[in-house]
């Protein structure tokens, strides 16, 4: 079903727009409240702090412009650092974004409530344990309002964001003109006074929260005209703007007003400006009012405008979060009436309150910084890791000058001034980052699919990386993610098959097939000699074949080398470090050497499967007539999983076999009747046996091409590895025999850290390879 | 001149469940040659971004027209599903019948109260007032 979209009737955001939800966004609180604060801890340096703030986010607009352009799409930064450094930092991207602006949005109705007490002086209040300043009580108020406004999805006019805007800028650049009139360049200096210095990069990080807002003009980057054009103008052109009104504004403020009512005055704004214009007079009339009326007025303008563009940009990043299912799609649905993300709204309005509640303003200012100077951060990395591995699509119309110096310094900067921030701050911070990294790995992992361009750059080039690189790209790996086909080779005259077989299964489920290419290297040789010897070129053409091979099914294809000492142990730890989900290999007297160590070495890795192992006794590749002997149970999904593969893939005909008690034929027949609904193969042809069940197996197999057989309790490939397997008629059919066993379940911290945690799992029924000869788990315990 | 409303009429659709009763309450007014285009207004700010971003609501309408399109056997009448764009919701409603060559608007009125209407506006009211093309409002 194809909807009439056109793509340019989604997009009405102009150039100024785009300019103004940046500027909006960032003119907040921040200028209106912090001086008082930089000014006591910096003196005239706290000019300084604001054009430094500028200049670290003007490298993080470079890099946000270009991910911007190369993908317009909703969500903005959370889906670049998702898209590039995988679901595990996009989880903690996308909570910092969605915490951070939470946090400002509280800081600016703080703000609003610190202005509008000025004109009506609200008393504190005290509820309970709580005891609220008056600037609390009111912004609550506000938030209240502004998620109201929200939730019911009034329509803003048009042009209102625009006017608002420039009506902001018109009253600063009023006030700047005034006080440069009136201003004493004397009462600049000193203008280091002693102890200032130090202060600068503390103040920084505090005042850095008046630069939240101009990555959220690539939140809504689908929807502006234009954007390889528009979108880093607007970007770029935001935060320059932003910085030299501060910066002026900040020199007039501290030059013209004596700095003693700067200082400490969280409304020193309003009070300058009293004092300014009541130097003025027209027809009479003194003008300080007008003066205190104006910053007063522009200060509840930029609170509104920035709490309202913050709410708006942290729905789209949860609609982005949700897409992704880092979160739940539920918290994204739109409300019948109002036609608004409302529940998105909602939790963002009670995060606001609860934030605003429990914190102060200084606290609430480095909280959105933080969080959000850790979503730069790693939006700065993204850029890094999109140039490098430039995967297919990636065709951004403005490129970052200066690449890679300015995404480098970018992420250097905001990291690095993390560090000053209150450590009480940091604390909360980092706890939120390692929330959201094991939300990821507890619960969103299980619901994501694709994984970042990161770990993808990182497993095309597993033989450089070191293994840890490798094994942690995919051990973190979204569950949801493509279906990987692990084939360990090492014999030419295997390699066919072996990679049609995997090739298949990878092909029905959309998957990969990773080849991997385990040589082995005699024990006195030493891993890296081997390596100089060229050991990784004499394999190369048995991956090139194996490549070409799989290509024919139409799958990806990835190919790896892995120099071992013990080419059978290196099979299990291969299927772990590249997260195979099923591993093809052959079985044969020269298929991947004998086992190098003691057998109860060798029993403890192949009792513990990493993932579901199908072995292969190669007598000829022909899928066209299988067998497949079931008694049911879990152990015969995985053959009946590969047998319906098969038939998707290369139309066999499937014959399942039950083997059954005289008398009980009826029985049998209705059993194996269902068993091939339940499992996807119906219409295979049934047939119902009784007696022997080895014999039986032997009988039907003369007609086939292929016997599956699933393994019906742990372990039957340790015992084929140790030769202890007397199951007799695995040789003595004529046709190629897969031995399907399922993957040992693993805990999560198995899957982190590969350790060997063995979970027992009750005896399972189905065909009985050897009743009698090996009881289950036998000389294990 | 003669002519039959249902014969290419526009059907416009709030969300999935409104899909859903419209598309119940027009189907006896249908014949197997009826053409109908089935519309979801995404709505725009003309400068300002809405509260949903475009993505969402694409995706939104994306399901109101399976849930329309649902109710239909395969064999009835042509279903072909229209996003459009616009502020004022009637306005792109009517706009769009237009362009599509629609005999007729139809849908399904939704109750509202007088204090959602006063907040959310009536697009019922728009487009019985549109003066340009013929609206049938089916009964539920």
């Amino acid at each position: 079903m194809a909807s009439v979209s056109d793509d340019e009737l989604a997009k009405d955001l102009g150039p100024l727009a785009a300019l103004t939800i940046g500027v909006g966004t960032m003119i907040g609180a921040g200028i209106f409240v912090l001086p008082g604060t930089a000014v006591t801890r910096a003196g005239p340096l706290a000019a300084a702090t604001f054009v430094l703030g500028g200049v670290i986010a003007l490298f993080t607009a470079l890099s946000a412009s270009e991910l911007g352009t190369a993908m317009p799409k909703s969500g903005g930064a959370y889906f670049y650092i998702n898209r590039a450094l995988g679901p595990l930092f996009g989880s903690v991207s996308g909570w910092a974004n969605w915490l951070g602006l939470a946090f400002a949005s509280a800081f600016y109705m703080y703000g609003l409530g610190e202005y509008v007490n000025t004109l009506v002086g609200a008393p504190a209040l005290s509820v309970g344990p709580l005891s609220l300043a008056a600037a609390q009580v009111i912004g609550l108020g506000g938030a209240v309002f502004f998620i109201a406004v929200n939730y019911a999805g009034a329509k803003e006019t048009g042009g209102l964001q625009i006017v608002i805007v420039l009506l902001l800028l018109g009253i600063l650049a009023v006030f700047t003109a005034v006080g440069l009139l009136n201003a004493d360049l004397e009462s600049l200096t000193p203008v280091a006074p002693p102890g200032t210095t130090a202060e600068v990069l503390p103040v920084t990080a505090i005042v850095f929260v008046s630069y939240l807002g101009f990555v959220q003009i690539t939140s809504v980057a689908e929807e502006i005209k234009d954007p390889g054009r528009n979108l880093p103008r607007a970007v770029i052109g935001s935060v320059l703007l932003v910085t030299v009104v501060y910066a002026l504004f900040l020199v007039v403020l501290l030059a013209a007003v004596p700095n003693d009512l700067v200082a400490g005055n969280d409304t020193a704004v309003v009070d300058a400006a009293r004092l300014l214009f009541g130097n003025y007079g027209a027809f009479g009339f003194d003008l300080s009012i007008l003066g205190w009326g104006l910053l007063l007025f522009g200060g509840l303008l930029a609170t509104a405008s920035s709490a309202n563009a913050s709410i708006l940009s942290s729905s789209r990043i949860n609609f982005a979060m949700g897409r992704e299912r880092i979160i739940t799609p539920r918290l994204n649905e739109i409300h019948p009436r109002f036609g608004t993300p409302y529940r998105s709204i909602a939790v963002t309005g009670g995060l606001i309150v609860v934030f605003l509640l429990l914190g102060n303003l200084e606290l609430l200012a480095t909280a959105g910084s933080v969080l959000h100077l850790i979503v730069y951060g790693l939006l700065n990395l993204s850029l890094v890791v999109m140039r490098e591995a430039d995967p297919p699509g990636y065709d951004p119309e403005f490129e970052t000058p200066l690449y890679p110096l300015v995404p480098v310094v970018g992420a250097v900067t905001s990291f690095a001034l993390i560090v000053y921030i209150e450590p009480l701050v940091v604390v909360l911070s980092a706890g939120l980052v390692g929330f959201a990294a094991l939300w990821y790995l507890l619960y969103a992992r299980r619901h994501v699919e694709s994984a970042g361009v990161l770990a993808r750059w990182v497993l095309d080039r597993s033989e450089e990386m070191p293994d840890a690189a490798v094994s942690a790209a995919t051990s973190v790996r979204p569950e949801g993610d493509d279906f990987r086909v692990m084939v360990p080779l090492s014999n030419p005259a295997t390699e066919e098959h072996l990679i049609t077989l995997g090739a298949a299964v990878a092909s029905q489920r959309d998957g990969t097939v990773v080849a991997v290419n385990v040589a082995n290297v005699p024990d006195q040789t030493s891993l890296a000699a081997a390596r100089d010897r060229g050991a990784h070129d004499a394999a190369g053409d048995l991956l090139e074949r194996a490549e070409t091979d799989a290509e024919t099914f139409d799958v990806d294809v990835e190919t790896h080398v892995v120099l071992s000492h013990r080419t059978f142990e290196e099979v299990f730890d291969a299927a772990r470090t590249y997260g195979a989900d099923v591993t093809v290999m052959g079985w044969g007297e020269d298929a991947h050497g004998s086992p190098g160590r003691a057998e109860s070495a060798i029993d403890e890795l192949a009792y513990s499967l990493p993932c579901d192992f199908l072995v292969f006794r190669d007598r000829g590749f022909d899928a066209s007539r299988i067998l497949v002997p079931t008694a049911g149970g879990p152990a015969s999904v995985l053959s009946a999983r590969v047998a319906e593969i098969l038939r998707a893939e290369f139309g066999a005909e499937v014959t399942l076999l039950h083997v059954t008690d005289e008398g009980e034929e009826a029985t049998g027949r209705e059993f194996l009747e269902s068993w091939a609904d339940e499992h996807g193969l119906e219409g295979a042809e049934l047939l119902v046996e009784t007696g022997d069940v080895e014999t039986a197996i032997e009988a039907a197999a003369r007609d086939a091409s292929m016997l599956i057989i699933g393994a019906t309790e742990r372990g039957l490939l340790s015992r084929l590895v140790r030769g202890s397997l007397v199951l007799d008629v695995l040789y003595d059919v004529d046709c190629s025999v897969l031995l399907a066993e399922r993957e040992h379940e693993r805990g999560l911290l198995d899957r982190l850290f590969g350790s060997g945690a063995r979970e027992e799992t009750p005896s399972e029924t189905g065909v009985e390879p050897e009743p009698s000869a090996v009881p289950p788990g036998a000389g294990r315990e | 001149m003669s002519t039959d409303l249902f014969e290419t009429v526009l059907v416009p659709v709030a969300d999935p469940e409104d899909a859903d009763e419209t598309a119940r309450a027009i189907e006896p007014y249908l014949a197997p040659g009826s053409e109908v285009v089935v519309a979801h207004v995404v709505p725009k700010g003309e400068g300002v971004p809405d509260k949903a971003s475009v993505e969402q609501r694409e995706a939104f309408a994306e399901e109101a027209y399976r849930a329309f399109i649902d109710e239909f056997p395969d064999a009835g009448p042509s279903v072909t599903p229209l996003t459009l764009y616009g502020r004022d919701v009637a306005e792109t409603i009517v706009e769009g019948a237009l362009e599509a060559d629609a005999a007729a608007i139809a849908y399904t009125p939704r109750e509202m109260s007088r204090w959602m209407e006063l907040l959310t506006g009536s697009v019922s009211k728009g487009l019985t007032e549109n003066g340009e093309l013929p609206v049938v409002v089916l009964p539920d």
